[in-house]
């Protein structure tokens, strides 16, 4: 009988998706986040990451890739060799195996005790500690073991019985410029794989590279206020008796606000490397495997109000809702840099509370049979554009594979929606899927789509046509220009919001975003978000330039 | 442990004489005292007395004692949440000490081209300077000729009365200079109230308090907005809540906790963190740091990049800094304070124009509240 902690986990696994993408996998490896958990039986483990029907010799290393691997094997002395991550080389080529965090921690370097930050998460974190019997609270910690900066990370369950909970480790491997994925079953390891392998189409997805989607570090709510993760915004609620008080860990847990920064330098180091690599020879061999990051959403993050979502009464003053929610304000302004003098929409906060009863929000896990009204801790969560995949952008104008005008035209075609924008995505049957100079990435892609524009007689609001007329703006207006657009976008939903027929439709978005990051592999809390009774058939929603809520045809 | 003879100046400085630190000892000790004794409950209902929080020079600290660091971060959370993106965010912070509202202020210096040569962060409390200028004036101006610049006159920084002025030409800007702290809400009183305050339990309609907003909005000790009161309240509440006797540590100060450089990268490969230097503090008591490249580098501060992006702010580096307060909490479980069953409330009051008087004018010119027995107190609640 599987545990409490891979029903919640698994409950990602139940999404259409998930069974669509003919995905088996139902564990993973997920660092240094509020990912998913390693059961400890090897049943339930068939088909993802961990050892399949292998039975696992204690003391051993073993290989097993997700799409890649049917089951687990011995990894090769050759394989070993290649491994070079502080978790190979300071246990497994000295043939070390430890079976807890404890262990595991203690016997490294005394350098990596002094860089070791711990960190706490928990989708039930903030709920009474009586009101649910299992709350699934993680640590994640990081540290440096070969040099300054970060190059191990662990993430394990806290409390409990150390050689039974889930123990998962990335390494980096600072010569091959690699995370390594590993996760530990009973006194065994397996080796998931590196982040190449989560680019790989047979590997892509599947396993740890559910969450670890391309390969980097995860940590799903990156922003103020953390959501889920014990910070300077909130601490977790437990028990005046809970013996994890008395865990060493415990005791060392700091605020999330430091591994925002940390996650964020991971990722770029990885994106640095990477592209480094994919570019090396002036020539890119898959540059829809780029690209991807500019026209579709690989990931998201998640982010809300920092309002406690219980404190919030009628004269609470108006909330700031997240500027991730209207737009992707990490690339258009910051990255971009369009010029803009907006400020973040705030909506009444009588407005939110008459929602929260209109749309019946609550808090619900079908299998632990909890419930409660009401909207997540704090208020408003919604996905928002993965800082992965603006990374990659980002790099990528700065190393010239597509230029910021591009970056910039390509996202105005449908801006006010930051994630899963069919408009945005169509156009990434414009980018080639074979070797093309790295060089000439950004033009060809543009010479596709102004010819499709031009030749195929389409409609002016297409996305082709909407990308052809930002062309148009000359390269020294487009930062003016198209800040005017967003800027003007943003004031037409500062006078919407403060309407309760504008708030609602801004629920009812936030809800279809919702009900598309639940069909997401990295949904694997029922806790995660807020239910409401808006039907799970409802048509998926999006935004218009002028503030309007309409449906997705 | 035994009581403590007198609390020390912040950061173990040396500045003061031996009339200067009987003066701090004074002024921390009667600001402790002031803070137990809590506000009149005639004029404020529900925040008074504070019987866990305790003086060190009056009451023996217990062998159970645990020593508890609070930490957040610098850069103004307010102007985080009201800006979209970080550029904006960044240029806002960086344009006034009056949004440096985290107990850290900075200045920051350029080359001709603009380019950023050095960012100078302090958090000192200003009470500390207010002390020193009446003990010891010509240590003051030292001290802005050592760390400021040394074109700095005596009748930059003090009125022509002799009143040493905090606001005063070398310490009013993001440019010319941060000696201090002088954003309004940056005091040491301010951080001595506000953990006072926050050693009250609130059970309301049967339900204790813990969360920092429910903490901050029912006791109303400092902005819900920040990132440090709400974290600090609810860091000290916790320890209430295990029915400790709470006090801060001498000596009591605000201090920087770290600078993480993850993600940044300096042109020749070199340590980023080696630039950042202590300048005043002792080893445990950071209060004042400096970024800043040796000139034999041949780069300058706006070269190193943090993901990618090259430093053209103060705010950037601001966003690594944690600020540090540490508390002390020892006889666990043996507090029979009982919890205050309401939130703080402010009953309406006549107030009068003889009620504005002198003191109703916190140390650094503030208005604080026409109540006298109110105003002497710095307060973070607006």
């Amino acid at each position: 009988m599987p545990d409490h902690a891979q029903l919640r986990r698994a409950t990602a696994w139940m999404s259409g998706t998930a069974v669509e993408e003919g995905d088996a996998a139902r564990v993973s490896v997920a660092l240094p986040d509020s990912s998913g958990h390693f059961p400890p039986e090897p049943d339930i483990a068939d088909g993802a990451c961990g050892p399949g029907s292998t039975a696992l010799e204690p003391g051993r290393l073993y290989r097993r890739i997700s799409g890649r691997d049917d089951r687990a094997r011995p990894v090769r002395d050759e394989e070993l060799a290649e491994l070079g991550d502080p978790m190979a080389v300071t246990f497994f080529r000295a043939g070390r195996f430890p079976t807890t965090v404890q262990e595991l921690l203690s016997e490294l370097p005394a350098t990596a005790a002094a860089s070791r930050k711990v960190y706490l998460v928990s989708e039930a974190g903030q709920i009474s500690p009586g009101a649910l019997g299992e709350r699934d609270m993680r640590f994640a910690m990081t540290t440096a073991v070969e040099g300054n900066q970060v190059d191990l990370l662990v993430s394990t369950q806290a409390g409990g019985d150390p050689e039974r909970g889930f123990l998962q480790v990335a390494g980096w491997d600072s010569a091959a410029k690699v995370f390594n994925f590993y996760a530990r079953f009973e006194s065994s390891w397996v080796w998931a794989g590196n982040s190449w392998h989560s680019l790989e189409p047979d590997s892509r997805g599947k396993g740890c590279f559910d969450s670890h989607v391309n390969g980097s570090a995860v940590m799903k709510e990156l922003r103020i206020p953390w959501l889920n993760w014990q910070s300077e915004r909130a601490t977790i609620r437990l028990a005046e008796d809970d013996p994890l008080r008395q865990d060493q860990l415990f005791q060392q847990v700091i605020g999330a606000e430091r591994l925002e920064l940390t996650v964020r330098f991971l990722v770029t180091r990885w994106t640095a490397a990477r592209l480094a690599a994919v570019t090396a020879n002036g020539v890119v061999d898959h540059p829809d495997r780029l690209l991807r990051h500019l026209f579709t959403n690989t990931t998201v993050n998640l982010t809300s109000t920092d309002r406690q979502s219980s404190t919030i009464t009628a004269d609470s003053g108006e909330l700031t809702l997240p500027s991730g929610f209207w737009l992707n304000q990490d690339l258009l302004f910051d990255d971009l840099r369009l010029f803009t003098q907006a400020a973040p929409p705030r909506a009444p906060a009588a407005a939110y509370l008459a929602g929260l009863t209109r749309f019946g929000f609550g808090l619900e896990e079908k299998f632990s049979g909890f419930s409660q009204p009401g909207d997540t801790f704090f208020a408003f969560v919604v996905p928002e554009a993965a800082h992965e995949d603006n990374e990659v952008v980002r790099q990528m104008v700065r190393k010239g594979l597509i230029s910021a005008r591009f970056a910039a035209c390509a996202l105005m075609v449908d801006f006010p929606n930051p994630v899963f924008s069919p408009a945005r995505s169509l156009l990434m049957r414009y980018v080639p899927t074979t070797p093309t100079k790295a060089a000439e990435l950004g033009e060809e892609v543009t010479r596709a789509i102004l010819d499709a524009a031009r030749t195929r007689n389409l409609p002016a609001d297409s996305p082709e046509a909407r990308f052809a007329a930002h062309w148009q703006v000359p390269e020294d207006a487009w930062p003016s220009v198209f800040g005017q657009r967003v800027d003007a976008y943003l004031r037409k939903v500062t006078q919407r919001v403060q309407t309760a027929s504008g708030f609602d439709d801004y629920v009812r978005l936030a809800e279809s975003r919702r009900r598309q990051f639940r069909r997401m592999k990295l949904h694997e809390f029922e806790l995660t978000m807020p239910v409401t009774n808006i039907p799970p058939g409802a048509p998926p929603l999006a935004m218009r330039e002028d503030g309007t809520v309409t449906e997705l045809t | 442990m035994a009581t403590l003879d007198a609390y020390g100046p912040p950061g173990n400085l040396d500045d003061l004489d031996d009339f200067g630190r009987k003066a701090w000892n004074k002024f921390i000790s009667d600001t402790v005292d002031e803070a137990i004794q809590g506000p009149d409950p005639r004029q404020v209902l529900n925040d008074s007395p504070r019987p866990q929080f305790y003086n060190l020079t009056g009451t023996d600290t217990a062998s159970d004692v645990q020593r508890v660091s609070i930490t957040w971060t610098s850069f103004p959370r307010i102007i985080k949440i009201t800006s979209v993106g970080d550029l904006q965010r960044w240029q806002r912070a960086d344009a006034s000490r009056d949004v440096q509202d985290e107990y850290c202020e900075w200045s920051v210096t350029r080359d001709g081209s603009g380019k950023i040569t050095r960012v100078t962060f302090t958090c000192e409390g200003p009470e500390y300077w207010e002390v020193l200028a009446h003990t010891n004036p010509d240590k003051v101006v030292d001290l802005y000729r050592a760390f400021i610049s040394p074109d700095v006159r005596k009748e930059d920084l003090f009125s022509p009365s002799g009143r040493y002025q905090p606001r005063n030409k070398w310490n009013d800007s993001t440019s010319h200079g941060a000696m201090h702290l002088i954003q309004a809400n940056n005091t040491l009183g301010a951080e001595i109230e506000l953990a006072a305050a926050a050693t009250i339990r609130r059970v309301v309609n049967g339900q204790e308090l813990s969360t920092e907003q429910e903490l901050v909005n029912c006791s109303k000790y400092g902005a819900a907005e920040r990132n440090s009161d709400p974290h600090i309240g609810a860091g000290v509440n916790a320890l209430a809540r295990q029915r400790a006797d709470i006090s801060l540590a001498d000596p009591v100060g605000l201090y920087f906790d770290d600078l993480s450089t993850d993600g940044w990268e300096t042109p020749d490969g070199s340590d980023p963190r080696s630039y950042w230097t202590y300048v005043r503090g002792d080893s445990e008591h950071r209060v004042r740091a400096v970024y800043e490249v040796p000139q034999d580098k041949g780069f300058a501060v706006g070269d190193i990049t943090i993901g990618g992006r090259p430093i053209e702010f103060g705010a950037q580096i601001a966003d690594f800094i944690t600020i540090r307060l540490t508390g002390l909490a020892c006889r666990f479980d043996g507090s029979t304070a009982q919890p205050q069953t309401a939130c703080k409330e402010f009953p309406a009051v006549d107030v009068r124009p003889e009620g504005f008087g002198a003191s109703a004018f916190s140390t650094s010119g503030r208005f604080l509240d026409p109540r006298p027995t109110l105003s002497y107190r710095s307060s973070r609640a607006t």
